[in-house]
């Protein structure tokens, strides 16, 4: 089977959501597609065309014991993969904010990023002198520039707009270690700058993280030590 | 409450606030979500299995992927009942190939929807979970099709058929069912691309 027709494409994928493709050719198509982002976009084109068309059955409310046995499912699930889950929760906002974040890096690493890393010691060869993260929303505007000083383990945050909190709540920022539960940094003023210092163990996990992340918590930061609100801006962290 | 484009957009936002919620972890935001869809995802389920303790299984399973893999869901694979709908219809087309020997299609069990889509634009709460633009114009291209397209297409889509058995049900020659669904699928895609 040929797959560089564009019109054979478009049927192929509309056969595949159809359930029609016999299950060799349907293997093939699902290897294809893990690799072909706009076969997986004909794929998703389909979906949506064919959704709408399930309104015409009546809603039948399912016994009641499938949610309970989701529940029981659910809490046997709970422990170990909650981390797991929000690293997956906290990378998939990434990906999203990740292209605009690295951009608003170059812009505000020229003009901020430059002042900040004048007032630190000449960088030595060993280790880069300051890593930095840009704390966005998706496709938000920046709201602050977190400098790591790797000579002197001091986490700068400057705040680059007025980021109030909502009433009785703080902000707290958190790193996401290459493995592991995410660790606190501390509560994140909301004008201005502040500073914090790492221990070297926790300098050691930031230079490694997967990246850092702002949640909404309970005034005065987090009661459990783990997050507990959502998380409304997050970071890469970059090398300077 | 009356349904209206905004209702139904306001749906959709609150699909996708409960499935952000399900991928941080949220047991209330995973609860509303199943008490909202469950009844539409269930019935298409039902649909297609053609038996309650399949179709239970299913259900119990598609949440459970619902749940663990609700941060992989995003805006550019579609509308979140269209994510729900999918995780839920390939599942029960998995088990009705793994237990096709046992679940055999009768076409006696269908409903008689000849003028269901007319529901399409009625004004129940579930109306709400799909964008009602996108079902008119479902309805409308649907119209456009022959009737063998059409019914073509639906025993696929709903009842899970492969083209040998769809052939059964309509008494019709295989060859002239693969090229209904083909035209059926061509036409549609013509039709929806130019409203």
């Amino acid at each position: 089977m040929k797959y560089d027709s564009q019109n054979l494409r478009v049927l192929l994928a509309g056969k595949y959501v159809l359930g029609l493709l016999k299950s060799r050719v349907r293997q093939r198509f699902e290897r294809l597609a893990v690799e072909d982002a706009r076969l997986r976009a004909e794929v998703a084109a389909w979906e949506d065309k064919f959704a709408a068309w399930t309104l015409i059955l009546k809603p039948l409310q399912p016994p009641a014991a499938v949610w309970r046995k989701l529940q029981a499912a659910l809490r046997a699930d709970a422990g170990e993969s909650r981390t797991v889950r929000l690293v997956a929760a906290w990378n998939a906002v990434w990906s999203g904010a990740a292209l605009a974040a690295a951009a608003a890096v170059l812009v505000v690493g020229i003009l901020v990023g430059r002042s900040l890393v004048t007032t630190t010691p000449p960088p030595t060869a060993a280790a880069p002198a300051a890593y930095l993260a840009v704390m966005a929303a998706p496709q938000g505007q920046p709201r602050w520039l977190i400098t790591v000083h790797a000579q002197n383990r001091r986490v700068d945050m400057n705040a680059l707009a007025d980021n109030t909190p909502p009433p009785g709540k703080s902000y707290q920022l958190w790193m996401l270690p290459k493995s592991g539960k995410p660790v606190s940094l501390g509560l994140m003023n909301s004008t201005g700058s502040a500073h914090e210092t790492l221990t070297p163990d926790m300098l050691a996990a930031l230079t490694k993280a997967k990246g850092l992340a702002i949640s909404v918590e309970p005034a005065g930061g987090s009661p459990t030590g783990e997050p507990t609100g959502p998380v409304v801006f997050t970071g890469s962290i970059i090398n300077s | 409450m009356p349904s209206t484009a905004d209702a139904s957009e306001a749906r959709q936002h609150q699909l996708v606030d409960l499935l952000h919620g399900c991928a941080m972890g949220r047991q209330p935001a995973f609860q509303k979500l199943y008490q909202l869809t469950s009844p539409q995802l269930f019935a298409v389920l039902v649909r297609i299995l053609k038996r309650r303790d399949l179709a239970e299984e299913a259900l119990q399973d598609s949440f459970l992927n619902i749940w663990r893999n609700a941060s992989s869901y995003t805006a550019e694979k579609g509308a979140p009942m269209t994510w729900l709908i999918s995780i839920c219809r390939y599942r029960a087309l998995d088990m009705l190939r793994r237990e096709r020997r046992e679940v055999h299609f009768d076409p006696s069990d269908t409903e008689s929807e000849d003028n269901v889509l007319n529901t399409l634009t009625g004004d129940s709460e579930t109306g709400d979970l799909i964008s009602h633009a996108e079902a008119r114009a479902l309805k409308h291209c649907l119209d456009g099709l022959s009737e063998g397209q059409r019914s073509s297409l639906k025993l696929a889509y709903f009842d899970g058929c492969s083209h040998e058995e769809i052939a059964d049900t309509l008494k019709t020659p295989l060859g002239t069912i693969k090229s209904w669904v083909r035209r059926g699928l061509q036409g549609l895609k013509q039709c929806l691309e130019a409203i």
